[in-house]
């Protein structure tokens, strides 16, 4: 086997506690206990686990709003998680920014925007900052195949090849954006891996629904940026099981296709086999981890619904201008 | 003779109707087509006109913007819609410095007959960056007509207007108005742009307000009749151009004025109200025009806060009191 046990057992536990945190979001909204949206991020899970294992300390973490999850596997505690999604003082914000916000400057997360694309130029910035200061260091700009349609995107890998600067543009291609397939709007099969040629930057496209596929394409691609080549793509091709949001029908789609893709293509549950019959884990195990888990974010979802809000007169904390 | 339905319903039906009568008219925005809007409103379209006149984009709010300015410069008449009018900010250049400018600048040679519908407004949780009421920038720009609705007759009327408009004209919906059902008359009919409508008639006050707004300030002028004090609601239904002829006699007929919106009240198109009301009519002013708008804060995602972020019927009568000194 190409990989260690030990490294093996890591993927795949952040692997699945994102899925599990994922499938989570989606009971609490249906629920009825968190306030806004929640775009669920259930079945692509691999992309970000598998680029996100080639982190070092001291780099940065633009993410999206789809695995909202991600900044647990990066630092974030699961009540200080809770607390933001369900609008608590305990939140990152204080539940000043909600579900598409999280985001723990602490941890390298920069945070997410809710205009797509716009914050490209800020991860190209936080590169910036890299090299200013001579840090072998990465700044990973996480995107869908919706976003690789916007302009900013395309400034900011302009200005990261011409100025070398340690950028990995990581486009997470599920087919959709909200209903609009890639296929009659992005005149490519490959949204942001086929364009990566026009900045001059190297590019990878990997199986998004297996995450050690993603992570030999995002070593590659992160031990090439991180040794001060410049920036380079890394397009992980998967599908988006659920709706845009939740509640959405999908009535846009083909639903025989989507069902070919939740019983072939589980990250999770493909990885476990493998690991079953290499004999890195035992069923026994894996039982154990989701339950443990299980119990640790009911903790945190305990802790966030008994936490204060807070109230209307702090709402001008934090404000200063 | 009248029926029931929603005010996206009755913006589909104005819409419906403007695509049967001009070929020319087409739909363009996000989600438009195969979904049929993410508020629905354009459901079954596609079906219907076929994909060259309800075209599904990519995120790409810059670019088809642009693009509508364009075919409406050269003889179509393009109703984009941008989800959120928050996302006039990645998208600004194409209306604020095309669409708006362009008749001017080509001395008229050039007119650009498009609509741009965009959902506005705070209270589905959906924190700062979808939450937005921005009156004030789409109101700055001159070369722009700005209408927003507060009902579904005038939703309806008010879209067929702009569509047939031979100029750009930008339509606030606000998005908690989506689902209201409310009686439209059966046959068709337009409603003018610019012109306003007295929702209310009362001597005590005139409350100024659009949008949302008007459904709180109505319950609010209710509540205050019964202590005595009789609110006369002006919905301005359209923001450019204004009637002020509707604002000058109401406020020579009460001679207060509170202004009501839910945009940020630093910089907010209340606050132009507000200077254009004391510049000409300050003769006519029994106290100073006070205005209650959002506060001067991001949208937060928390519900606690958001609700505190916009005026509520309670709210909306304690700053009547204010104004009349009660």
């Amino acid at each position: 086997m190409q990989y260690e046990a030990r490294f093996l057992r890591q993927i795949h536990k952040d692997l699945l506690e994102t899925r599990l945190l994922e499938e989570k979001l989606c009971d609490l909204y249906a629920q009825g206990r968190v306030p806004g949206h929640v775009h669920s991020g259930v079945g692509q899970e691999a992309t970000y686990v598998g680029v996100l294992s080639t982190r070092q300390p001291g780099d940065y973490f633009k993410l999206t709003h789809r695995p909202i999850s991600m900044p647990w596997m990066l630092g974030t505690d699961l009540d200080m998680f809770f607390g933001e999604l369900l609008a608590k003082k305990t939140g990152n914000s204080g539940g000043r920014g909600g579900s598409l916000h999280i985001g723990e400057l602490r941890t390298g997360v920069l945070g997410m925007s809710g205009t797509l694309g716009c914050d490209t130029g800020v991860a190209v910035g936080a590169a910036l900052t890299i090299d200013y200061e001579q840090r072998p260091n990465v700044s990973y700009m996480f995107m869908g195949d919706g976003t690789s349609s916007r302009g900013p995107v395309y400034e900011a890998m302009n200005l990261a090849a011409a100025w070398k600067l340690p950028v990995l543009f990581i486009c997470e291609n599920n087919g959709f954006a909200i209903s609009t397939p890639a296929s009659s709007t992005i005149p490519v099969p490959n949204a942001l891996a086929d364009r990566a040629a026009g900045y001059g930057m190297p590019s990878e496209v990997a199986d998004g629904t297996d995450v050690l596929d993603v992570y030999r394409a995002a070593k590659k691609m992160s031990d090439y940026v991180r040794a001060g080549n410049g920036p380079a793509v890394l397009e992980c091709k998967d599908y988006r099981w659920r709706g845009h949001f939740e509640g959405d029908q999908c009535a846009y789609r083909d639903a025989e296709v989507t069902k070919e893709w939740v019983e072939n293509h589980d990250c999770v549950k493909n990885l476990e086999a493998m690991l079953l019959k290499e004999g890195v884990v035992t069923e026994a195990e894996l039982a154990a981890m989701r339950a443990g888990f299980d119990e640790q974010m009911e903790t945190a979802i305990a802790h966030a619904e008994a936490a204060p809000a807070m109230t209307a007169e702090e709402i001008f904390d934090g404000l200063y201008a | 003779m009248s029926k029931k339905i929603t005010f996206s319903k009755a913006l589909r039906e104005g819409l419906h109707e403007e695509m049967v009568r001009d070929e020319n008219v087409f739909i363009i925005g996000e989600d438009m087509a195969v979904m049929g809007n993410v508020f629905g409103v354009t459901t079954g379209f596609l079906d219907e006109f076929g994909p060259n006149r309800v075209i599904d984009t990519p995120i790409s709010e810059e670019g088809f913007c642009g693009m509508a300015v364009g075919a409406a410069m050269r003889g179509l008449r393009p109703v984009v819609e941008l989800m959120y009018n928050d996302f006039i900010t990645v998208a600004a250049d194409p209306i604020f410095n095309q669409a708006a400018k362009t008749r001017y600048m080509t001395g008229g040679q050039a007119t650009v007959p498009m609509v741009l519908r965009c959902p506005m407004g705070a209270g589905r949780r959906n924190a700062g960056h979808h939450s937005q009421s921005l009156e004030a920038l789409f109101c700055h720009f001159p070369g722009l007509k700005v209408i927003a609705p507060s009902c579904a007759e005038d939703a309806k009327g008010l879209i067929k207007s702009a569509i047939r408009d031979d100029d750009p004209v930008v339509s606030l919906e606000n998005k908690l108005l989506y689902a209201k059902k409310e009686e439209i008359p059966e046959e068709e009919y337009l409603i003018p742009l610019g012109k306003a409508k007295v929702k209310r008639e009362g001597k005590d006050l005139t409350l100024i307000t659009w949008s949302r707004q008007v459904n709180f300030a109505m319950e609010a002028a209710e509540n205050l009749a019964a202590e005595g004090i009789d609110v006369e609601v002006l919905d301005l239904r359209s923001l450019v151009p204004l009637d002020w002829e509707a604002i000058a006699a109401s406020v020579s007929k009460t001679h207060n004025v509170l202004i009501v919106s839910e945009e940020v009240k630093r910089g907010s198109y209340a606050g132009e109200l507000s200077a254009q009301i004391a510049e000409e009519l300050f003769d006519e002013l029994d106290a100073p025009v006070e205005r209650l708008c959002g506060l001067n804060i991001v949208s937060p995602f928390s519900p606690v806060l958001e609700d505190e972020n916009f005026p509520h019927p309670e709210t909306i009568a304690k700053a009547v009191k204010h104004v009349l000194n009660k």
